[in-house]
């Protein structure tokens, strides 16, 4: 049913000016201390990159002003806060790490930051305006589930391997990490799966000695999704994007439910399925014992977490300031990967213990509106649809920042908005977006009646 | 100490602080949004909205706040009166158990429906799940937060 949506009036966003306006000023200070500190100047370091970046903050704002919905105020500041932090970041990393050539020009690695940022700022700003209506989404989960595998399964056989990896596919001159976006996509298709299936999970039992059970072939999906997320670690050896899948199907799986019996079965299968894999593989193996002890062979295989954890004892408190960490040696940065894996270590070093709690602290801002969106959304699917994107960016800042502070074996997932890397942005930006959307208090198309939503599983597939 | 070395570290200080000042802002306004959102008369567990009412009674767009146990039927003693002729005297009721709504057929005539299905005895239904009792349709929704 076409809705007639009424002549857009501009709507003033007091609270996120003003959040934005905080943001600028803290992005500017940051500025001035990494140009004092590197070159003894009291000015903008890269003002014009600073400036671009702040502009396109303020460029989003007045769109959504004058779009005038009531989307959430608090989101767009928060991520652009940590998308700052990160461009400061990446000015201050040796910028040959990257280089990038598009048509002609060669971008360093602070420039592709900045385009990226500014691309992923015009999608979550672009979503947050246009998305009204859920359905294409809701309706069509079956195709994203089958897109999803379809995306996995070209990353398998068209990938191109990194670091004995197979996750990066190349388009031409982009190339792109797949399994980024299988995020969101494994949220959309699970938001729709358990909202469906959401009352049936929830009334039935079956005795499984103490353990109430819903019934079981409702678990099946479970072990589906158990299996995938092996199939990957082992086709693949992507340890962290195992984790995460994983980790946000428990979540979400024990939000539709509220069975805390889920979550342990859960917890059994995953810690089953690790000391499988362990037994199997070498590399994985040798994670776990990088993991447990670094320092046996620290300029080897555990050269990268040892140089982490001294970075982190550097920073201390305070931190040892932007651009006074060390940079390189002998013109290479000291943690491998710094600008992908290990920001929060060089941000440990330089900002201090102060820097990364209050980094934290803007994920767990992100999680806690992802919460409330979803504690206010019409229905259960839009309700785990919410939940469920913020929880993929909270679990995932947790799986690496653990990574990096050796509270869990390392893992290769992104620092969701800091990490260099435009598939991560891209598929972080796609959620703030869709989190907007969701966050309308005004216009709210009533979902449509979801026929037949108690079926029977063996009948499944057969309507709609 | 030169001059030098405490402005830059002031400098550098003042970035963590402008940071914090930035978090102790947003938490701010996650309170007064909290405590706004507790303020409103939400402890009702859902709401009922009338979709199609071909009698008028209860009239289409009308929206019921919901107690955790809600008798519906044609009798005027029920706690949603539907004045339908399909509908029986005491028809149903719609209970919220643990973190779930039920809704049980009372042995009505014409059975009560969920998303175009019949019920037996107790079903489970979610939030945006449609019912229909006698010619009317209703949908569950969540309370308004706000």
């Amino acid at each position: 049913m076409p809705r007639v949506i009424g002549p857009i009036r501009p709507r003033p966003r007091w609270v996120e000016l003003r959040l934005l306006l905080l943001v600028a000023a803290a992005l500017a200070v940051g500025s001035i201390s990494l140009n004092a500190t590197v070159n003894g100047e009291f000015r903008l370091y890269d003002a014009q990159g600073i400036l671009i970046y702040v502009a396109g903050l303020l460029v989003a704002h007045l769109a959504q002003v004058l779009a005038g919905r009531r989307t959430d105020q608090i989101l767009l500041p928060t991520a652009g806060m940590l998308g700052g932090i990160s461009l400061l970041l990446m000015e201050r990393l040796p910028q040959d790490l990257v280089t990038q050539s598009f048509f002609g020009t060669t971008l360093s690695l602070a420039e592709v930051q900045l385009l990226w940022l500014l691309i992923a700022l015009g999608i979550a700003t672009t979503l947050g305006i246009v998305v009204r209506s859920d359905s294409w989404l809701r309706r069509y989960k079956y195709t994203w589930a089958a897109a999803g595998v379809a995306l996995l399964l070209l990353t398998f056989v068209f990938g191109t391997e990194v670091n004995g990896q197979r996750l990066t596919l190349d388009l031409g001159p982009i190339s792109g990490q797949p399994s980024e976006l299988l995020k969101v996509i494994l949220v959309v298709f699970l938001a729709g799966y358990l909202s469906e299936n959401r009352a049936l999970l929830v009334e039935q039992d079956t005795r499984v000695g103490p353990l109430r059970l819903p019934p079981l072939p409702y678990l099946a999906p479970m072990v589906v999704m158990w299996a995938i997320a092996l199939g990957i670690v082992v086709i693949q050896r992507d340890l962290g994007a195992a984790l995460l899948f994983f980790g946000v199907f428990l979540a979400m799986l024990y939000v539709a439910t509220g069975r805390f019996s889920l979550v342990v079965i859960g917890l059994i299968l995953f810690v089953l399925g690790s000391a499988l894999m362990a037994t199997l593989f070498a590399t994985i193996r040798t994670r776990v014992d990088i993991w447990l002890d670094p320092f046996s062979d620290p300029l080897g295989s555990g050269f990268q977490v040892v140089q982490a954890l001294h970075a982190f004892a550097r920073g201390g408190l305070l931190g040892v300031g932007l651009g006074a960490g060390l940079p390189e040696i002998g013109g290479r940065p000291p943690i491998p990967a710094v600008h992908t894996d290990f920001p929060l270590a060089a941000l440990g070093e330089e900002l201090g213990l102060l820097g990364v709690v209050a980094i934290l602290g803007l994920f767990l801002v992100v999680v806690e509106r992802g919460m409330r969106i979803g504690a206010a959304a019409a229905d259960d699917f839009r309700s785990l649809l919410a939940v469920g994107l913020a929880l993929v960016i909270g679990i995932q800042a947790f799986t690496i920042a653990a990574g990096n502070l050796k509270v869990l074996p390392l893992t290769g997932v992104t620092l969701p908005f800091i990490s260099y890397g435009g598939s991560s942005l891209l598929a972080n930006a796609v959620i703030i977006g869709l989190l907007l959307a969701l966050s309308d208090k005004g216009v709210e198309p009533p979902p449509p009646p979801r026929v037949g939503s108690s079926r029977r599983w063996f009948g499944r597939g057969a309507a709609r | 100490m030169d001059g030098f070395l405490i402005v830059v570290w002031a400098v550098r200080l003042l970035f963590l602080g402008l940071i914090y000042l930035f978090l102790a802002r947003v938490i701010a306004a996650l309170l007064r949004d909290l405590r706004a959102a507790a303020r409103e008369p939400g402890d009702r567990p859902g709401r009922l909205v009338v979709l199609a009412s071909p009698g008028g009674e209860p009239p289409a767009g009308q929206s019921f706040g919901l107690d955790v146990i809600t008798a519906l039927g044609r009798d005027v003693n029920n706690a949603i009166v539907i004045d339908d002729p399909f509908a029986s005297a005491e028809h149903a009721v719609l209970t919220y158990r643990g973190r779930s709504w039920y809704l049980e057929d009372l042995g009505s005539t014409n059975g009560s429906y969920v998303n175009g299905r019949r019920v037996e005895g107790v079903s489970p239904v979610g939030f945006g799940d449609e019912l229909q009792i006698g010619q009317v349709r209703m949908r569950l929704e969540r309370a308004a937060t706000r």
